[in-house]
């Protein structure tokens, strides 16, 4: 059965829900309950009701199909459940539990039965060991983290699909809190089925899926996967974090090639051979695959830095320098005119310094003289709230410059509580903000490598 | 696994069209009939490091000295196959290697190239064929890649660069191997040359 069902889920079986507080069947019922759009239904041995939902008592009672079955249940009665569910045609099944082949010979035999069921029946199973999947254009969400203690993000544009569960559920509830938006979230578990490859070439052929981040510690089929990023890449950003360190099989030898592959060895040449971006942390994987998202890629290495606070623009010029842009003066034509626009005080040249006499209207100006003036191939811009001229209404600027400019804009903030309010009001909009100036020079990198993979499909 | 005699290697090499040193068999002084300063080397296929061992001599700038070192190295090294090459000048130096990997398949290591490359370590591996896009990817990729835009007077030619490394991944399909150095490689503003190459099959 085909996986881009799970974009369309109409009905949910829990099997395994449970009433008491903490208990894993309780938290994923409650996440469930909170926004999923379709109907859920519950199976429980002996409980009449959970949280107010009818419960039947067993799987073959349900009158109707389900689309998706989410399964509770230890390893044992989890593959009874799975088995049942596929019998009656369920599309899609998630095993929560953990207890397989993550523990040893048994627990593999379980998997093993399992991947039969999943073949036999076409069902397509997500997991075991499967933390969470999330939906937010359904609201589904299945997570084991309780909706008390973490955020769930809502609808956007980005995919997210995760082999550490948790480490996926704790990046998304820090940028939850940012405002950052997913199209899906999708822990694999144990992949005795659906798998990273099947993930990405999923997300490609959905259209609300504008980039895709991966956090990968083993890649099962490397051609499969890599041919199905070069794919994807043609259309959507993907990033990828890759944990674990990568071994290569060879054995080594005398000559410099041999040994260098052996202490050297990254997988970094071969990611941006088909279009990955590789990230170094989950703070990168996030905001890379926002920065794709939300900004138009980079194309070449010029780039205009803007902001209203001189040291701010001096250190983020000379980390662009590090990483290869070139912060070049404005022309005595631009230069000029910026002049005429800013503070007497300030300077027109790079990196443009309006000081904190800076308003919103000279941002504008500014700005939109850089992108006429086709001097620069990227604009970082530096807006903070901390400069009295400088007020939250400078958001709709930046949004529909974002969209219309000919030369691509990254905002950078730095900030405490006023200016992190402002800030999830902006990514909010869908505007490329990052809240460090190191976090915005590097989407600029990832923007840049975007854009240089890009020209391959521009002859 | 086998190492193909250098000398060997390295005609095939010219066949082929890589720029090399010019490069002369040695059993006698008189065949040497390149210019000074010259490189007299052993070709093994036994021996692959072997500026510790005497098997490499360097710098050799008289015809007196050049006889001198044959007749050292000849007593080290009574059955071996001698050569001498013209030294080229310094250049900047890259390595490009090619590995059989079991996961990965052929790949392709660029890189800084000479005694330092295993201290920098900035060398990327790309997948074999690869297109002018990757070859250009692989200079974006390293720091080292600054030098072909020209870094405090240093530099090198990079479109020259993009089509040896072009040529390299054409011999990757074509030949069988389990590894290739081409280590160093000097790189001058506008041309290139290959100071040494080995083949392991």
């Amino acid at each position: 059965m085909n996986l881009d069902e799970l974009f369309n889920v109409n009905s949910v079986c829990l099997v395994g829900a449970s009433r008491e507080e903490g208990k894993v069947g309780n938290v994923v019922l409650k996440n469930l309950k909170k926004n999923f759009k379709g109907e859920i239904i519950l199976v429980h041995p002996v409980a009449d009701e959970i949280e107010g939902i009818r419960c039947h008592k067993s799987i073959d009672s349900i009158p109707h199909p389900v689309d998706l079955g989410v399964v509770s249940l230890p390893s044992v009665k989890a593959l009874e459940a799975v088995s049942e569910l596929a019998e009656k045609g369920c599309k899609i099944c998630i095993p929560v539990a953990g207890g397989f082949g993550e523990q040893g010979e048994e627990g593999k035999k379980l998997e093993e039965k399992m991947r039969e069921i999943s073949d036999r029946s076409g069902t397509r199973i997500i997991g075991p060991n499967c933390v969470g999947v999330i939906i937010p254009r359904i609201g589904l969400n299945t997570a084991l983290t309780s909706g008390d203690k973490s955020e769930f993000p809502s609808d956007g544009p980005i995919g997210f699909v995760s082999q550490s569960g948790a480490l996926g559920l704790l990046a998304m509830d820090e940028f939850t809190d940012s405002g950052i938006r997913f199209s899906s979230f999708v822990s694999l578990g144990n992949e005795i089925d659906v798998d990273e490859t099947e993930m990405v070439r999923a997300l490609e052929r959905d259209g609300q899926t504008k980039s895709i981040a991966l956090y990968l510690e083993k890649i099962s089929e490397i051609d499969e996967f890599l041919k199905a990023c070069r794919s994807a890449s043609e259309k959507k950003g993907i990033v990828v974090l890759k944990g674990g360190q990568t071994e290569s099989g060879n054995r080594a030898t005398s000559l410099h090639t041999g040994s260098l592959l052996k202490t050297s060895f990254s997988l970094r040449g071969i990611f941006r051979q088909n279009g990955i971006i590789q990230a170094s942390n989950e703070i990168e994987l996030i905001d890379f695959a926002w920065a794709l998202s939300s900004a138009k890629p980079v194309r070449g290495r010029k780039v205009a830095v803007v902001s209203s606070a001189g040291g701010v623009g001096v250190i983020a010029t000379d980390i662009l320098e590090m990483q290869g842009f070139k912060v070049n003066r404005t022309s005595d034509q631009l230069a000029g005119k910026i002049k005429s626009m800013i503070s007497q005080i300030g300077s027109p040249f790079n990196p443009i310094d309006m000081t904190a006499e800076a308003t919103n209207i000279q941002y504008e100006n500014v700005i939109r003289e850089i992108d006429k003036s086709g001097e620069f191939d990227s604009i970082l811009a530096f807006v903070l709230f901390q400069t009295f001229g400088v007020t939250e209404d400078i958001i709709d600027f930046l949004d529909r410059f974002n969209r219309t400019s000919s030369v691509p804009i990254v905002v950078g903030m730095i900030g405490g509580q006023y200016s992190r309010e402002i800030f999830r009001k902006m990514t909010q909009r869908g505007i490329p903000v990052f809240p460090s100036i190191h976090r915005a020079v590097g989407a600029l990198s990832a923007l840049y490598e975007r854009g240089e993979f890009l020209r391959r499909f521009e002859r | 696994m086998t190492v193909i005699p250098e000398h060997e290697f390295k005609e095939r090499l010219d066949k082929l069209g890589f720029k090399q040193p010019r490069r002369f068999l040695i059993n006698s002084p008189d065949d040497y009939r390149g210019a000074f300063p010259a490189v007299l080397k052993v070709s093994s296929d036994a021996i692959t490091h072997k500026t510790e061992i005497g098997a490499v001599v360097g710098d050799i700038r008289t015809k007196g000295d050049f006889e001198d070192a044959l007749k050292t190295m000849r007593s080290k090294f009574p059955n071996e196959t001698i050569y001498a090459e013209e030294m080229a000048r310094k250049g900047i130096e890259a390595i490009v290697g090619l590995i059989r990997d079991e996961q990965f398949g052929k790949l392709l290591l660029f890189g800084v190239g000479g005694f330092y490359s295993e201290l920098i370590r900035d060398v990327t591996f790309k997948r074999v064929p690869m297109d002018r896009y990757d070859a250009e990817d692989a200079l974006a990729e390293l720091s080292f890649g600054r030098l072909f835009y020209g870094y405090r007077g240093l530099k090198a030619n990079r479109e020259l660069l993009i089509d040896l490394l072009l040529k390299i991944s054409d011999f990757s399909v074509k030949n069988e191997f389990s590894q290739v150095d081409f280590n160093p490689i000097f790189l001058y503003e506008n041309d290139y040359i290959i100071i040494d190459a080995k083949l392991v099959v």
